[in-house]
């Protein structure tokens, strides 16, 4: 061995021992199932021998029942039943090795095979856990580290035993990948909803646009989602400068009303006007087949349906024109097979369709039996045909957000190669797929890659 | 479900059940379901089938279905037997089949299977892809919830 050699190796060795000597963790090591185990001192209150603990009906398996530690009652967990080890069933009046825990402000006792001492480490040389582990679930376990030639395995108990808390939804985050992430150490799902609602609108920062968003979602059930949030972005700067910084808060149904108001697609409630019936006409891709199935969910009271398939029957005489619309409201959709109509509210180019009865002018029956108006959810199972044609106007952006996606992936499934999709006027649609052919202002997308 | 369907299913639901039992019966909120819901314990079934495929399942937990087989038949009835099931099996035969008569009114063809009755504890229907229309009716007897899924054939 030359000089240098030796000197590196001293270096080496002194590193070593300058880095186990610098003792800043302090375990109490147990065993369970004969494999070792280590608590950071910080979380051991202290330690005891207690047995005949209370049973407690109906609680998890691993809870062993409750305490009476010096006049605090403390729920006593058998980590062994916990991680699923073997344990040794001891009798009725026999004396178990607790550990007394404080996560947080909770106390509570583990029951452990038997407690061994307290071991000074290095934090630097813990190792963390490697995903093979078996017996306990990695997230459960902080590290690894070798003390005096044996393993100690060291038990995450913020983790174990931290009060449930819910699992973040990364349903609302996905709509903005680039986000920013809700501020670290467990925010709770209310200011996560809010988060992700500010962040889908691409308002971050801005709290009250966070606000409004939420309460359109309470009043109205309306999700600023990826559908609709460059209308909403719009829609709360003319709020604000209308209604200035102080009193830009929707205070009642009626606010979210008012702010709603410019949202909904020409020609809401009534028949299509012939300016929207032509633009949309003219706009629509040529739809060849013999047979069109026309796909309206949210239909609402039906006049949406009847401008739908008077376009289609008018554009191609020849085709059997079929239009599924359903609607999850009873009240709109029931009264939608038998509309009545004043010939005067009725615009020019759907007079053809329709007959005199005698409570007023209503649609032929063919034009009726071409149209299936159903009670129907659609986030249930949709049991459409392929389709031509997607109508669904302001109805995607009254989903929450998950649901949102569902119904807009069940479009993408639905519809044939080549189908369109008609949206509201202020939405859009962010999935693949579906090429924008519509002029400025009509959401209409063709089904197909660029 | 075509909304044409609704009003026939429920109109007979209480016109034959305010008859029948001579009692005063109110309809609740209608609503849709689409998971596999739990059978309370007596459930009769009759399929439709012509223009449309589908069910109608009446759903009812024994005492009921016993008070209600009492009533029909003017005596008290105590066990589930071969008669108060052969009286649900007949009370969902009249429902039904007044519903397809007032259908086949309107111009809509459905044929009716003979009824079938199930009886027994935890028992569960699930329909995958088909949503139901829920009509709970009230009764003197208790509770009879009328399950209807019925879908165009495409």
């Amino acid at each position: 061995m030359n000089a240098q050699a030796a000197a590196q190796a001293a270096v080496a060795h002194d590193e070593k021992k300058e880095r186990a000597d610098k003792i800043d963790f302090k375990m109490v090591t147990f065993s369970l199932g004969g494999k070792e185990y280590g608590i950071d001192i910080m979380n051991v209150k202290e330690i005891a021998r207690a047995g005949r603990f209370t049973y407690v009906p109906n609680a998890a398996p691993f809870v062993r029942g409750v305490y009476n530690l010096r006049g605090d009652i403390i729920s006593i967990i058998d980590l062994r039943i916990m991680f699923h080890l073997p344990a040794e069933r001891k009798d009725e009046n026999a004396l178990e090795s607790l550990l007394i825990l404080r996560v947080e402000d909770h106390v509570f006792g583990v029951i452990v095979d038997y407690i061994d001492k307290v071991v000074g480490v290095s934090s630097a040389a813990i190792q963390p856990p490697h995903p093979i582990f078996g017996d306990i679930n990695v997230k459960y376990i902080k590290g690894i580290i070798e003390n005096q030639g044996k393993l100690y395995i060291i038990l995450n108990v913020e983790k174990l035993f931290a009060p449930k808390k819910e699992e973040p939804r990364d349903e609302p985050r996905a709509a903005a990948a680039a986000g920013l992430r809700a501020a670290p150490g467990a925010p709770s799902p209310r200011d996560e909803a809010r988060a992700a609602a500010q962040e889908a609108a691409g308002i971050k920062g801005d709290l009250n646009a966070g606000f409004v968003a939420e309460t359109l979602a309470t009043f109205k059930k309306f999700s600023v989602s990826t559908v609709n949030d460059a209308w909403f972005r719009a829609r709360y700067a003319e709020w604000r400068a209308k209604r200035g910084v102080e009193d830009v808060q929707l205070h009642a149904e009626a606010d979210a009303d008012q702010f709603l108001s410019p949202f909904y697609s020409p020609g809401t409630g009534a028949l299509w006007s012939e300016d929207y019936a032509a633009a949309v006409a003219a706009a629509l891709p040529p739809m060849p087949a013999k047979s069109l199935n026309v796909w309206n969910p949210g239909c609402g009271k039906g006049y949406e349906s009847y401008s739908v398939a008077c376009i289609l029957k008018a554009a191609y005489p020849e085709a059997r024109v079929k239009v599924w619309a359903n609607d999850s409201d009873l009240l709109s959709i029931s009264m939608a097979p038998n509309m009545v109509f004043d010939i005067d509210d009725v615009p020019e180019r759907y007079r053809e369709f329709m007959v005199k009865g005698r409570n007023g002018w209503s649609f032929t029956q063919a034009l009726r039996d071409s149209i299936f108006f159903e009670f129907h959810d659609v986030l249930n199972a949709n049991p459409i045909p392929p389709a031509d044609f997607i109508v669904c106007r302001d109805t995607v952006s009254f989903m929450a957000p998950q649901d949102q996606k569902r119904v807009l992936a069940d479009f993408s499934d639905k519809a044939k190669e080549g189908a369109a999709l008609l949206m509201g006027a202020h939405e859009t649609m962010p999935l693949d797929g579906w090429v924008p052919i519509g002029p400025a202002g009509l959401s209409l997308y063709a089904k197909g890659s660029r | 479900m075509r909304v044409e369907y609704i009003n026939p299913f429920v109109e007979s639901a209480f016109n034959v059940m305010k008859e029948v039992l001579q009692a005063d019966v109110r309809r609740g909120e209608l609503f849709l379901k689409s998971t596999s819901m739990p059978v309370m314990g007596v459930a009769a079934i009759v399929g439709l089938a012509g223009d449309v495929e589908g069910r109608v399942l009446f759903d009812m937990d024994k005492p009921t279905a016993l008070r209600i087989a009492s009533a029909m038949n003017g005596e008290e009835l105590k066990a589930l037997d071969e008669l108060v099931k052969a009286t649900i099996t007949e009370l969902a035969n009249m429902i039904t089949a007044q519903a397809v008569t007032k259908l086949h009114e309107l111009g809509f063809r459905f044929d009716l299977t003979p009824p079938a009755i199930f009886t027994g504890d935890n028992m569960e229907v699930s329909n995958q892809d088909v949503e139901a229309l829920i009509v709970p009716m009230e009764t003197p007897q208790g509770k009879v919830e009328i399950n209807v899924a019925i879908r165009e054939r495409a």
